[in-house]
């Protein structure tokens, strides 16, 4: 048995819902934040995540910062050494959802020489009438990247634990395939 | 005085912390004198352990074998309790893909009853130390 840590970025344009989707994640589903607040600087929410079938867990250490700084350079700081990547668009923004490759790139700068496990998340899948970012569309993408992909909808309370179970998952597979080769190096 | 490696647990030495632990993969395993297990860190840097000899001795060189451990500090002590470390050495391996870091460190006779290893930061999420030995001299027993 063990437990694993795991610094995990949240990333993604500002308002496409990255600081509901870890508060709701903190709280079991108790809270939704019905007004929009401006994240600035960074909030830590801090929880431990079961791998299925085996005694394992991640205790995961997932970092909201500001969706605004794309560009700055204290995010650079903030993102220093991740281990795992959860990135986040709005299904009803394309402009959300085109943004992602230059989140990916700046998150994958973080880790030069070694990979990042990562999930794509379309959030907001509840506004429905307005969605303009189509599932295949962000699958294509997420495989051509080597990411996974899910949607959620925190307001209604759907799936938000998934992106979180799925960081884990791939950051224990990862810790897995290390260990493996620690194995046959001697 | 017999020179040997003093840190073995056969020699009397013990692991009595570590900032992660694997069942799988103690941090015994770095002083069990077999060299094919070893140590798993298992999170976010810094990890550090720390060896207590359980007597005072005096180090002439230091091997520490890894793989993927970037920045690696090493502190002592000369305290009958592990308190009081004061910073030793401090080294920037070199990634060698495919085989153990091998660091060697010559030490200038430095006395210690404890050693406190913290990798500060790795080449990968997730580093492994093999072994650590300490080639020098029991001085005295701790009474």
């Amino acid at each position: 048995m063990v437990k694993l840590a795991a610094k995990c970025i949240l990333a993604g344009d500002p308002a496409v819902g990255k600081t509901a989707l870890a508060q709701i994640f903190r709280s079991d589903g108790a809270h939704f934040q019905k007004n929009y607040t401006l994240t600035t600087g960074v909030d830590l929410v801090v929880k431990t995540v079961p791998v299925p079938d085996t005694g394992d867990s991640v205790e995961l250490f997932i970092f909201d910062s500001a969706g605004k700084e794309l560009f700055s350079e204290m995010l650079d700081k903030l993102w220093e050494s991740p281990n795992a990547l959860c990135l986040v668009y709005d299904v009803s923004s394309e402009q959300s959802f085109n943004n992602c490759s230059k989140w990916l790139e700046k998150a994958r700068a973080q880790v030069p020489g070694s990979s990042l496990p990562g999930v794509l998340v379309g959030n907001k899948t509840d506004l429905a009438g307005r969605r303009v970012v189509e599932s295949a569309q962000a699958q294509a993408w997420a495989l051509e990247q080597g990411l996974e992909c899910l949607e959620t909808s925190v307001k209604e309370m759907e799936n938000y634990e998934a992106p979180f179970r799925c960081v884990a998952k791939q950051f224990h597979q990862l810790y897995q395939e290390k260990v493996e080769v620690f194995h046959t190096l001697v | 005085m017999r020179k040997v490696d003093l840190c073995l647990s056969s020699e009397g030495a013990e692991v009595i912390l570590a900032t992660s632990s694997d069942e799988k993969h103690p941090p015994e395993n770095i002083i069990d004198g077999n060299p094919e297990t070893f140590w798993t860190t298992t999170g976010m840097f810094p990890q550090e352990f720390i060896v207590c000899f359980h007597r005072l001795v005096r180090i002439e060189r230091l091997v520490i074998r890894s793989y993927f451990v970037r920045t690696l500090k090493i502190e002592k002590s000369t305290a009958k309790e592990p308190v009081d470390f004061e910073q030793w050495i401090e080294r920037d391996l070199v990634h060698t893909e495919g085989q153990l870091q091998n660091e060697e460190i010559m030490a200038r006779d430095d006395h210690a009853t404890y050693l406190r290893f913290i990798i500060t930061s790795a080449f990968d999420h997730i580093a492994a130390v093999y072994s650590i030995s300490a080639e020098g001299v029991a001085v005295s027993d701790l009474s």
